[in-house]
């Protein structure tokens, strides 16, 4: 599903709301059929880990290597002295790795984030995300600083992710043409009310357009 | 295109950063040589029956001396106290101002040698704590105020050149070089040209002297000075356990006051009310300066400062006897040795402090830091509680410290070290919180969101970003710990401080010249090695 929009429409908003780190101050939520305002503790942790999130802002750690940025998708279920572990002599190194060759990373395994350009930190944060391996996937511009056929590549994955759990995955995006090849459901946003919702089958990419206030 | 990211991957090794591995691992090793150093693993180090005595002591913390007449002598210490401060700062920013001018890049130029002399120049009177200097005024001047000014305007002196030098010449050079091209004289364009943009940083440097000075005469009062510090030692030696609370509160609160209050004016300088198109000064500003200078001339007549003093005959004939004995320096084999043996002790005790409240400022970082909005009731009473501790921690001077340990532990370097970790916490803890502040929230929050427990989210959502800037600042506040560890020696707790105590009080001017010279060189080595460390970590 994609969330389309003009800025300051409520596309972050919505996911935040959906991942658990705003509560609504109005009316009710529920995630994967939980509401997250009633869970305290370790069953809240569990719900969480069940949503996966890639970031506008990326919110990567800068200061730790690659490694330990995917292993931080497995925080919910790793106990503190795992955590603490793993930052000496680094953790579940396979699976890491496989999802850096995914996103096409693997020689940069050992380097500090910040040595990465902006695209390429954007692929770690969808390597951590397939190291979570959660039923929903919510992505907020997750292709924003890559070239197109990388995009294409980036949503592809998690797209795959979200259908191979049985979940779903909800982007915002910027893309009109991305919008319409990798989703089934377009949802437009406009100050905070939902003015479109269709299945991208009747949808042209002009149509979506519009939503951005793109000349025609 | 594909085949970029389809590519077999090519897994390098893993390396470690090896110049941060050896100072980490050189820094460990230090630690645990200093600890066994202080006979941490040797024997006992606690006193057996000083929980006995410590408890009467603590039990009349809730009974401080509050009869009339004692009143009126804490009243008349504190004054004299301030006036120290006062008059010590004022002495202070005078000195710096005219040495800024021969430090300054600007005045030099590119003759670079001269500069360099100029700024070697002020390492003396800067590697000398307050102190040291107080113990040696006492020897040539005899018990008089000017004892306490001097002690605290000469090395305040020094570094308050240095600083102001150092604001001169950052300030962009464009209006500057502007007005020397338009014919402008050098001391002109200095003043149109590079005073009015320093002149912000000077003021705040000025008022942050300040607020150091009240700390400083305090503990000069202590090794005899008079004042605050003094009447403390009086009640301490006569075991008079209400009075010395009396004294520690009331040292607690002045310094609580001098920190707050020149915060205030720190932080108005550092921004600055729009004036409206208008020409007008900020009234808390100006009040603010007016209020030191008339304390400042009040504090010359309360203290009743005598220039005659200072050019009497005695004075000079004194002078002239101990410079006749201080040189050359002493430097036969025991006294070489014993030097040896105290430089080690001073480097440990510094090294158990830093170590002690780098540990504390890491743990507490955390819970001291300011919560964001709507954190829970009791996670904000827990950040009141912690800052206002850490703020009594550092209110209280080292040596008041040492006192307190030395109830419950054996003398020797392990109290001192302690006294100096507890007083560096309250500073530190301060700073570690300040640099998670400035953290931004949201890595950590999408660590939150992804299910990772407070543990988990703290070791790689905050820990690896804050420990460069609070490792930085823990090797800076080594830099002033050896100094201070000189302080705590003097009043009893070993290394060079004490060292020095012994030799000025046999008179022995020329073994004070060496235990005075290898002062300045450990300081200046202990500085170049922070500042290599520092450099290692960026």
């Amino acid at each position: 599903m994609a969330v389309v929009g003009p800025s300051g429409a409520g596309k972050s908003t919505l996911l935040a709301v959906a991942n658990g780190s705003l509560l609504p101050t109005d009316g009710a939520v529920q995630v994967l059929g939980i509401s997250p305002g009633q869970l305290r503790g370790r069953a809240l942790r569990t719900l969480r880990a069940r949503v996966g999130t890639v970031h506008q802002q990326l919110e990567l750690v800068d200061q730790l290597r690659v490694v330990h940025n995917v292993n931080a998708g497995r925080l919910a279920g790793w106990p503190a002295w795992r955590a603490a572990w793993s930052l000496a002599r680094p953790q579940g190194l396979p699976e890491v790795l496989e999802a850096l060759t995914r996103v096409g990373l693997a020689d940069r395994v050992f380097d500090r984030t910040d040595r990465l350009s902006g695209g390429q930190q954007q692929r770690v944060a969808v390597a951590r995300l397939l190291v979570q391996r959660p039923e929903l996937v919510l992505a907020d511009e997750p292709a924003s600083a890559l070239d197109p056929v990388l995009a294409d590549r980036v949503l592809g994955l998690l797209a795959g992710l979200a259908t191979d759990r049985g979940g779903a995955l909800v982007a915002s995006l910027h893309d009109p043409a991305l919008a319409l090849r990798h989703c089934t459901r377009v949802v437009g946003l406009v100050a905070g009310e939902v003015v479109l919702d269709a299945p991208t089958g009747r949808l042209t990419v002009g149509d979506l357009a519009d939503f951005y206030g793109a000349p025609r | 295109m594909t085949a970029v990211l389809d590519r077999p991957a090519v897994v390098p090794p893993l390396r470690r950063a090896r110049a941060r591995w050896g100072w980490g691992l050189g820094a460990a090793a230090v630690v645990v040589w200093s600890l066994a150093g202080a006979g941490l693993f040797s024997g006992p180090v606690v006193n057996a029956a000083g929980p006995a005595q410590f408890g009467r002591f603590a039990s009349a913390a809730l009974s401080p001396a509050r009869d009339g007449e004692f009143l009126r002598v804490l009243a008349s210490s504190v004054g004299v106290t301030v006036a120290y401060a006062a008059l010590g700062a004022a002495l202070a920013v005078a000195l710096g101002a005219l040495g800024a001018v021969a430090v300054a890049r600007t005045t030099w130029g590119r003759r670079r040698a001269g500069w360099t002399l100029a700024r070697g120049a002020l390492a003396v009177p800067r590697g000398l704590h307050e102190a040291v200097w107080g113990l040696l005024l006492v020897n040539l001047l005899g018990l008089d105020p000017w004892v306490g000014v001097l002690a605290i305007g000469i090395p305040y002196g020094a570094v308050t050149a240095k600083v102001f030098a150092d604001l001169l010449d950052e300030v962009p050079r464009g209006a500057y070089s502007a007005l020397l091209a338009s014919g402008a004289g050098r001391v002109p364009a200095a003043l149109y040209g590079l005073l009015p943009p320093a002149s912000g940083g000077l003021l705040s440097y000025s008022f942050y002297r300040l607020e150091c000075a009240v700390r400083s005469a305090v503990v000069l009062g202590l090794i005899g000075a008079g004042g605050l510090g003094y009447q403390l030692s009086l009640s301490f030696s006569s075991l008079r356990w209400p009075q010395v609370w009396s004294c520690v509160y009331a040292l607690a609160l002045l310094c609580l006051v001098a920190e707050v209050a020149g915060r205030a004016v720190r932080r108005r300088l550092a921004s600055p009310r729009s004036s409206g198109g208008r020409l007008r000064r900020d009234r808390v500003l100006s009040a603010a300066v007016a209020v030191t200078l008339a304390g400042v001339v009040w504090s010359a007549w309360y203290l009743a400062l005598s220039p005659a003093t200072l050019v009497s005959d005695r004075t000079g004939e004194q002078l002239r006897y101990v410079l006749s004995n201080a040189w050359p320096p002493d430097t036969d084999g025991p006294l070489l040795r014993a030097v040896a043996g105290a430089a080690v002790d001073t480097v440990q005790m510094s090294v158990i402090a830093i170590a002690v409240a780098t540990v504390g400022a890491v743990l507490l970082a955390g819970v001291a830091a300011h919560p964001p909005r709507g954190a829970p009731a009791a996670r904000r009473l827990g950040g009141t509680a912690v800052r206002l501790a850490l703020l009594l921690l550092r209110a209280v001077p080292p040596p008041v410290w040492a006192l307190v340990l030395l109830f419950v532990l054996r003398p020797g370097i392990l109290p001192g070290a302690l006294a100096l970790g507890i007083y560096t916490l309250g500073v530190l803890g301060r700073l570690a919180a300040e640099a998670t502040e400035e953290l931004d929230p949201r890595p950590r929050a999408a660590l939150t969101a992804l299910g990772a427990g407070p543990v988990g989210g703290w070791l790689y959502g905050v820990l690896p970003r804050a420990t460069g800037p609070v490792l930085a600042f823990a090797l800076y506040r080594w830099e002033v710990a050896i100094r201070d560890t000189v302080l705590v020696g003097l009043l009893g707790a070993g290394g060079l401080g004490a060292l020095l105590a012994t030799q000025v009080a046999r008179f022995d001017w020329g073994a004070v010249t060496t235990v005075l010279a290898a002062l300045v060189v450990l300081t200046a080595a202990v500085d170049l090695v922070s500042a290599r460390a520092r450099a290692a970590l960026r």
